[in-house]
């Protein structure tokens, strides 16, 4: 029997199918937020992973999987893994014992914060690794080497939805409601996420909704394979949706379907908002965002009338210069008319990475201490350091957001540890990357493929992927699960948490470090996120596997967890009340003009994953998308010239590529789209703008100015 | 009651996961059995999966000079038996959905057979469990053929000669454009 809070999800009966001579092992994929049950097939004598069974009773996919899902278990056996440490000789990475590796690492770490201070060793991490991990790369940062430079790539992902959700409803769960609670609602309002390509599993319970008869609405500049379905397509210009929603809450204002009891109750500052949307009618909005007017009307009416309703956004959204106010402004849409904090209401943010959510929970942000702890709050500094059985002055205080990390290397940051990272593809203006990742004076990778940022390290440590160790990551719910691995790395391949530990230990400070197991790590994890706003303490992993997964907060060991937020209608502010923030619209950070004509924005395509550093080598996804191309309309391909498949070079003011073109409607005339899962010469992040959210810091991917033209010029395939 | 294929492609979202399932399932030597067509390239993203449509008079069978193409009691039309085949490609040509394909490197022709390692144990086959959007149902065949909520399509009419298939078809719903798939007015780019 599943247990109560699974009962609305689109779960299967059948039980997994069971060879002769084989183990299943239950775990979860490794790639986006929706982290679905699968069952891993291994050979029992040898521990070979074999394959990969669909696992039917896990409630959130009922064994579903997508390409990636299929495929993931191929890089675990797949002959490019990392086997031995890589060090630096004569220019080239050439295969050393890990006692090599580890005395030149910990003798330039002693070196550089010798000379520069402890702050000179920086680390930047990653967030598709387990809650165990992420917690333990925080500690290692702040007490085993002392430094207070610490980020990771969840600043190019979530971190927008983050700022948006605290300053509006005061925390950051990323979904207010379980995702079964999706087919309850009676309308749908889907902005900036391909949802069907980047989280497919999260289709079932679109399609439930629209069984039910829920009307769909779409925001996103192009016709995805999400968009074809939606009743309404808003495809608005890209960087306008500070102006859309502005608009859409114009209409729900004037024809009066805003939620006057819940407005008045349980929220502030609705007068400053009904001012500033005074100032975008529809014709207005229309105006801004390139839309018919009557559109955002009948949008406005189909959300304001229905009686439960979602707001489900993703990139699109929050990767902007403006990202995390526009991730309040539509959460306004659910407090003025009163959606959330009940079935088939509320509102969510599509996690990127594996573990996108608890990555940013328990201290690897430059800002935060476990459970969601401000860095600079004496209280949560005193109760961490107790955890942590150290003195609160040992804990640095708050370090720098990862872009501003990376410019920092070479000067006031010489050294780096990289984690579960690979910034030469997935960062903004690669060119002034790859100059900051080389003026270090040492800098260390660990990953289990040479990634296009190893290729640069001083040293490379092969670590391990997901199936081969244990640990726990929080899905797109809130909901934190079991990662089970098999007992066995390939070659001299290590667990990241045992490297870390180790280091540690060489560096004097193995006594903060003694663990066993990831167990032990979760264990100190739960406690230190006691009482914190991501509360885990009531978590085990007994309670994981009994409940197929424990949302939190969960703050005692016999919470069953909180499925679905505010159901008491108080937001996490001292007075109860969620706020309502007003914002002006005022564009993205780069504009067209007549050298950059065209709007540039990028994204992903279902067969890869992030940087693209696992699933391009993976044949099976490789051979289904294997290079970028770039959508252009019609309309523009004849003006410039460009037919389908002929090669065209995309320039920004900050670099080019030269992909091939693919004429099709789904987009819009004044702009252009490139999927941005490579490297080298094929990243379309050369052409990025660093611009950053001042809240979220996070860089303004999904708009800049770009021109483009024909060219003859191919370059090399498989960047 | 015999258990059969229903393809809803409004639901079909491309992304192959079908044939990635297929290629996994035991017996099928990690070759897709299934295939995944693009309906209007240029004009939009929609797409829709063509497993083996099981037909009741299956032309690729009754084309097979050694009788290599069994249909199971159930009515699932099974790959070639590996003794009989002879890659003659008979049935590849007799096909109307161009479904039976051969290995060339091992001269034995390949096609769906409903993973019928898995369905004979009561589970659905692989395109089917790892579908990410239900594009791809295992259901009754009565149940399929009777979908209320949608037009369904399971006899075709070739020139004439008019097939009936095990694999139930939902159709679009061009009427009210309901999941946005238009009926295209103007040419292919």
């Amino acid at each position: 029997m599943p247990h109560p809070q699974n009962a609305d999800y689109s779960q299967r009966t059948y039980a997994a199918i069971e060879r002769e001579g084989e183990v299943l092992i239950p775990t979860h994929c490794c790639f986006c937020g929706m982290q679905c049950g699968m069952n891993i097939r291994v050979d029992k004598d040898s521990n070979q992973v074999l394959g990969v069974e669909p696992r039917y009773d896990f409630p959130m996919n009922g064994g579903r999987l997508c390409p990636k899902g299929v495929a993931a278990y191929r890089q675990a056996i797949h002959p490019e893994r990392l086997l031995r440490p890589l060090i630096r000789k004569n220019g080239q990475l050439v295969e050393s014992a890990w006692d090599e590796a580890m005395d030149l690492i910990v003798s330039k770490i002693r070196d550089i914060q010798g000379k520069y201070g402890k702050d000179a060793f920086g680390i930047y991490s990653g967030s598709s690794m387990t809650n165990e991990k992420c917690y333990l790369v925080g500690k290692f940062a702040r007490i085993g080497l002392g430094t207070k430079h610490i980020d990771y790539n969840g600043r190019y992902c979530m971190s927008s939805a983050a700022a948006g959700f605290n300053q509006t409803l005061g925390i950051d769960r990323g979904g207010t409601n379980p995702w079964s609670d999706i087919k309850f609602a009676d309308v749908l309002l889907i902005a900036g996420s391909n949802t069907a390509e980047c989280h497919p599993l999260s289709m079932p319970y679109v399609w439930g909704a629209r069984d039910n008869g829920a009307k769909l609405i779409v925001v996103d500049p192009r016709q995805t394979k999400t968009a074809l379905v939606a009743d309404i397509h808003l495809n608005l210009k890209p960087g306008t949706d500070l102006a859309l929603v502005n608009g859409l809450i114009h209409v729900l204002i004037k024809e009066d379907m805003i939620n006057h009891e819940f407005v008045k109750n349980h929220t502030s500052g609705f007068e400053d908002l009904k001012a500033m949307a005074e100032k975008y009618p529809p014709e207005v909005a229309a105006r801004i965002t390139g839309l018919p007017k009557e559109r955002i009307v009948e949008a406005a009416r189909i959300f304001g009338q229905a009686k439960n309703g979602m707001v489900l956004f993703a990139r699109g959204v929050e990767q902007h210069a403006k990202g995390s106010d526009s991730v309040s402004n539509y959460t306004n849409l659910c407090l003025i008319t009163g959606k959330i904090g009940r079935k088939g209401s509320g509102v969510a943010t599509f996690t990127g990475q594996g573990n996108g959510q608890g990555g940013r929970e328990h201290g690897q942000k430059a800002d935060q201490l476990p459970g969601y702890r401000k860095i600079t709050d004496p209280e949560a500094r005193k109760y961490i350091a107790g955890v942590w059985g150290v003195d609160e002055s040992e804990i640095p205080g708050p370090g720098i957001s990862a872009f501003e990390l990376l410019k920092a290397l070479g000067k006031e940051v010489k050294g780096l540890l990289l984690i579960c990272s690979n910034p030469m593809v997935s960062a903004p203006s690669l060119g002034d990357v790859k100059q900051y990742l080389t003026s270090l004076e040492f800098f260390v990778c660990m990953d289990f493929f040479l990634s296009e940022s190893a290729e640069l390290a001083d040293v490379v440590l092969p670590s391990t992927v997901w199936i081969e160790d244990n640990g726990t990551t929080t899905n797109v719910e809130g909901r934190v699960i079991r990662i089970n691995g098999i007992d066995k790395t390939p070659g001299e391949a290590r667990r990241d948490w045992e490297v870390l530990c180790e280091l540690a230990d060489r560096l004097g400070r193995g006594q903060f470090f003694r663990y066993n197991s990831p167990q032990e790590i979760f264990d100190e994890l739960r406690v230190a996120s006691r009482g914190g706003i991501a509360d885990y303490f009531g978590i085990t992993y007994e309670k994981i596997e009994k409940m197929d997964g424990v949302f939190w907060p969960c703050p005692s060991v016999e919470h069953e967890g909180t499925p679905r937020l505010f159901e008491d209608r108080k937001f996490n502010f001292p007075d109860g009340k969620a706020r309502l923030l007003a914002f002006e619209h005022k564009g993205p950070n780069e504009d067209v003009d007549q050298e950059y004509p065209l709007l540039l924005t990028t994204g992903r395509v279902v067969y890869h994953y992030l940087s693209g550093n696992q699933t391009r080598r993976i044949d099976s996804l490789r051979d289904k998308c294997p290079d970028p191309y770039v959508e252009i309309h019609p309309e523009t391909a004849k003006r410039y010239g460009i037919e389908n498949g002929h090669y065209v070079k995309i320039s920004s003011r900050r670099g080019y590529i030269v992909v091939p073109a693919k004429i099709t409607k789904i987009t819009r005339p004044d702009m252009v789209f490139v999927p941005y899962h490579w490297g080298k010469t094929l990243a379309i992040n050369n052409l990025t703008n660093p611009a950053l959210d001042p809240k979220s810091k996070i860089p303004e991917f999904k708009v800049c100015a770009v021109k483009i033209e024909p060219t003859k010029q191919q370059e090399v395939r498989h960047g | 009651m015999a258990k059969v294929l229903y393809i809803d492609f409004e639901r079909c979202i491309g992304c192959r996961a079908c044939m990635l399932g297929c290629e996994e399932c035991s017996g099928h030597d990690h070759l897709s059995r299934m295939f995944v067509d693009e309906l209007n390239p240029g004009e939009t993203v929609a797409t829709s999966p063509t497993p083996c449509m099981h037909c009741v008079q299956p032309a690729c069978a009754e084309s097979c000079p050694v009788q290599a193409i069994q249909v199971t009691e159930d009515g699932a039309v099974l790959s070639a038996s590996h003794e009989k085949c002879i890659a003659c490609k008979n049935c590849t040509y007799a096909c109307p959905f161009g479904i039976p394909r051969v290995d060339e490197q091992r001269k034995i022709m390949y096609k769906c057979d409903l993973c019928y390692d898995r369905t004979s144990k009561g589970r659905p086959p692989m395109c089917v469990s790892v579908c990410p959007t239900d594009t791809i149902q295992f259901l009754d065949e009565a149940e399929a053929k009777a979908k209320l909520d949608k037009q369904v399509q399971f006899k075709w009419d070739f020139g004439g000669t008019v097939i009936e298939t095990r694999t139930v078809i939902g159709i679009p719903d061009l009427q009210t454009h309901r999941y946005g798939y238009n009926e295209v007015t103007e040419d292919v780019l």
